[in-house]
C-alpha cells in the first residue's frame, strides 16, 4: 500500500541478477532482452496475466463499451440511463445509504476501536474475535438473519411484541433496514481497520498532557483527536465506498417486497442484467462504470489520506 | 498499551463516584455484544424451531430441518458446488501468488508496487462490477466461456488474491525471507530446494491464513456467481431463490435457517483459525494496517 518503505535488501543484487553478465551484449539483440525480462519478471507472470485477464481488461472493455455506439463515440447510453427517473432515485439512494452508513459507523465504530486498543489481552482477542466472525458473516446469509431475527416474524419482532408493545417490523427492503444490516458487517470492518491506528497514540503523550496540567478533553481536543482524525477519515471513506457497493445483502431484503422495493445503483445493475437480456448490459454498464468511477476517487483519496497521516511517524 | 486505561481506572474511584463514562462504556459493549449475537441465535433456533410465529420461543423443537437439507439433493449438491469452487479458487491463488510474492522481493521489487496496485482493484470495487465486466469482457474475447465454471473460477480467483498476497507477503517480512534465501543460495541450494526447504516452511502460517482468506472470499459471494455463470449453482445462490421465493409456506424458513447456520459455522472455524495463526498481530489482512505497523517498526 505505501509506496516508500524501507527499500528490500535484496534491491541492489536484484539488478545484478536481472540482466545476464554481459548486459550490452545481451540486451542488444530482441531474444536476449527478452530473457532478462523473463528472469525479473518471470514467476509474477501468470498472476499479472490472471489481473489482466480478469480485473484490469475488463475495465477497460466495461468503459469503452458505455461509450461506445454503432457509429463510434458516444454518450447517448450515458444520457438514457441518467436521464431515467429510477436511476436517479437509485443514485441519490446509494449515496444516501452509504452516507448514512459510514457515519454512523465511524460513531459507533471509533469509540470502540480505541477501547479495544486499550484493553487487557484476553478481553482483547475475545472482541476481535467476535468482531472477526460478524465482519465475515455478510451477504445472503447476513440478509436471512436480518428477517429472523426483525423480519414480521423475527425473533426481536415477537419479543416486542409479547412484552405488549404494539411494534410493526418496518419493511425489510426499506432504508432503515437496510441500515440495520448494513450495520452489521461496518461495524466489525470499521474497528478492525482502526485499531492498528490506535496504537500510534503513544500513552507518553498522555502522560505528559497530564504532567502539563491538561484535562482528558483537552488532551484529545488538541492531541488526540487532531492524530487520529486522518486514520478514521479513511475508515469513514473505506466503509462509504464498500456499502455503495454491496449487492447480496441488499438483494436478500428487498426479494420479499417485490415492486416496492428500494432503488440502490447496485440493485439497479442486477436487474437490469436479468430482466432484460438484449438492453440490459448497455444499461448496467454505465451504471457500473459509474461505481467504478467512485470507488477509484474515494481509494486515491484513501491514499491521500493515510500518506499524510503516516507523515508523522 | 494498556497504561491510560489503567490510569483511568484510579482517577475515577478516588473521587469516590462510579465514572459515568465506565457505565456508558460498559452499555456500550453489552449492547454490541447483542448486536452481534441476536441474528446468530435466531438464524439457530429457526433452524430448530417446530413453529415459531407468536411466541418469545419456538413452539417445540425438532431435527427434522436439518436432515431434510442432507437429503435434498439439490441443496447437497450446491453445498458441493461451492466447496469445489472454493477449494480451486484457494489452490489457483496459492499457485500464483506465492511465486510472484517471492520474486518481488528477492528478485525484483519492482514487480510489488504493480501487484499492489492490482490487489488494490478487488479491495475497491464491488465484486457485482467486476462479475459483470469479467461477463462482458468473455463475450468479447472468448464468448465461449462466457456463463462456465472455469471463467468463474478465474473471477474469483482474481478477487481473493489480496488476501492471500497480503498475508503471505507479511509472512515474507516476518521471516526475513531475503536473508533467508540468501544464505540458502551461499551454500549451494538449488532454486527448488530454496522454495521447499526454506521459503515454504517459514511462510506456512502466511500461506494458510491467506489460502482460508481466499476460500472464504469465495465460499460466500453471490454478485459475481449470479452475474458471470448463471448455470453454477451455489450455496448463497440457493439462498438467494430460497429467500425470493419464500411466500410463508411452512419449512422453507427453517430450511434457510439451516443452511444459513452450516454456512455461518464454516466461515466461523476459517476465521477462528485464521485468528489463531495470527495470534498477536491484530490483523494484517487489510493494507492500511500493514502499512501503519511498518512504520511503527514491529
Amino acid at each position: 500500500m505505501n509506496a516508500q518503505q524501507p527499500t528490500v535488501p535484496a534491491a541492489d543484487e536484484a539488478t545484478g541478477t536481472a540482466a545476464p553478465p554481459g548486459p550490452s551484449a545481451a540486451a542488444a539483440t530482441p531474444a536476449g532482452r527478452l530473457r532478462s525480462i523473463g528472469a525479473a519478471w518471470g514467476p509474477a507472470i501468470p498472476l499479472l496475466m490472471l489481473v489482466g485477464a480478469c480485473l484490469l481488461g475488463p475495465a477497460i472493455v466495461l468503459v469503452a463499451q458505455t461509450v461506445w455506439g454503432a457509429n463510434g463515440f458516444t454518450l447517448d447510453n450515458w444520457r438514457k440511463v441518467l436521464g431515467q427517473a429510477s436511476n436517479q432515485d437509485a443514485i441519490v439512494t446509494s449515496l444516501e445509504l452509504a452516507v448514512v452508513s459510514a457515519t454512523l459507523t465511524l460513531i459507533i465504530g471509533s469509540p470502540v476501536a480505541w477501547l479495544i486498543s486499550r484493553m487487557l489481552a484476553g478481553r482483547r482477542a475475545f472482541w476481535l474475535g467476535l468482531l472477526n466472525v460478524a465482519a465475515n458473516f455478510g451477504g445472503i446469509g447476513l440478509a436471512f438473519a436480518y428477517l429472523a431475527t426483525l423480519g414480521s416474524v423475527g425473533m426481536l419482532t415477537l419479543v416486542i411484541q409479547a412484552l405488549g408493545i404494539g411494534f410493526v417490523a418496518p419493511r425489510s427492503s426499506s432504508f432503515i433496514a437496510l441500515l440495520f444490516a448494513y450495520e452489521y458487517t461496518n461495524i466489525p470492518l470499521f474497528v478492525l481497520l482502526t485499531i492498528p491506528a490506535m496504537g500510534i497514540l503513544r500513552d507518553d503523550w498522555w502522560e505528559a498532557a497530564q504532567t502539563a496540567s491538561a484535562t482528558r478533553r483537552q488532551f484529545w481536543r488538541r492531541v488526540g483527536l487532531p492524530v487520529l482524525t486522518p486514520f478514521l477519515a479513511g475508515g469513514w471513506i473505506l466503509i462509504f465506498t464498500w456499502a455503495i457497493g454491496i449487492y447480496g445483502i441488499a438483494y436478500g431484503l428487498a426479494g420479499q417486497s417485490g415492486g416496492t422495493a428500494v432503488h440502490l445503483i447496485t440493485l439497479q445493475i442486477g436487474d437490469s442484467l436479468q430482466s432484460d437480456v438484449l438492453f440490459g448490459p448497455a444499461r448496467a454498464g454505465v451504471l457500473a462504470v459509474l461505481l467504478m468511477a467512485i470507488a477509484t476517487a474515494s481509494l486515491l483519496t484513501y491514499r491521500v489520506l493515510l500518506r499524510r497521516a503516516l507523515r508523522w511517524f | 498499551m494498556t497504561t491510560i486505561a489503567a490510569a483511568n481506572r484510579p482517577s475515577g474511584s478516588v473521587r469516590g463516584r462510579p465514572s459515568p463514562t465506565r457505565w456508558a462504556q460498559r452499555l456500550l459493549f453489552v449492547g454490541l455484544f447483542v448486536y452481534f449475537l441476536l441474528p446468530m441465535v435466531a438464524v439457530i433456533l429457526y433452524s430448530l424451531a417446530t413453529r415459531w410465529t407468536a411466541h418469545i420461543l419456538p413452539d417445540g423443537y425438532t431435527l427434522d430441518w436439518w436432515s431434510r437439507v442432507f437429503s435434498d439433493p439439490t441443496v447437497v449438491g450446491a453445498f458441493a458446488t461451492t466447496l469445489v469452487l472454493a477449494t480451486l479458487t484457494a489452490i489457483l491463488d496459492i499457485a500464483l501468488v506465492v511465486p510472484a510474492a517471492y520474486w518481488a522481493r528477492v528478485r525484483n521489487p519492482r514487480i510489488r508496487p504493480v501487484i499492489e496496485l492490482a490487489a488494490a482493484i478487488p479491495f475497491a470495487l464491488p465484486y457485482l462490477v467486476i462479475g459483470f465486466a469479467l461477463l462482458q469482457f468473455a463475450g468479447v474475447v472468448a464468448p465461449g466461456l462466457q456463463g462456465t465454471f472455469p471463467l468463474l473460477v478465474l473471477g474469483h480467483a482474481a478477487i481473493a488474491f489480496p488476501f492471500l498476497y497480503w498475508a503471505v507477503d507479511g509472512a515474507m517480512a516476518a521471516a526475513g525471507i531475503e536473508r533467508l534465501s540468501e544464505a540458502a543460495e551461499t551454500c549451494g541450494a538449488s532454486p527448488f530446494q530454496i522454495v521447499r526447504r526454506v521459503v515454504l516452511p517459514n511462510i506456512m502460517p502466511g500461506v494458510v491464513s491467506g489460502a482460508l482468506l481466499a476460500f472464504a472470499t469465495s465460499f460466500g459471494e453471490f454478485a459475481m456467481v449470479q452475474t458471470v455463470a448463471r448455470g453454477v449453482y451455489t450455496i448463497p445462490i440457493w439462498s438467494a431463490e430460497a429467500i425470493r421465493s419464500y411466500s410463508g409456506e411452512t419449512g422453507s424458513f427453517n430450511r434457510l435457517a439451516v443452511v444459513t447456520t452450516i454456512s455461518f459455522m464454516v466461515l466461523f472455524v476459517l476465521s477462528a483459525i485464521v485468528v489463531y495463526w495470527n495470534r498477536g498481530q491484530t490483523v494484517q489482512l487489510l493494507p492500511g494496517a500493514r502499512a501503519i505497523e511498518q512504520r511503527e517498526g514491529k
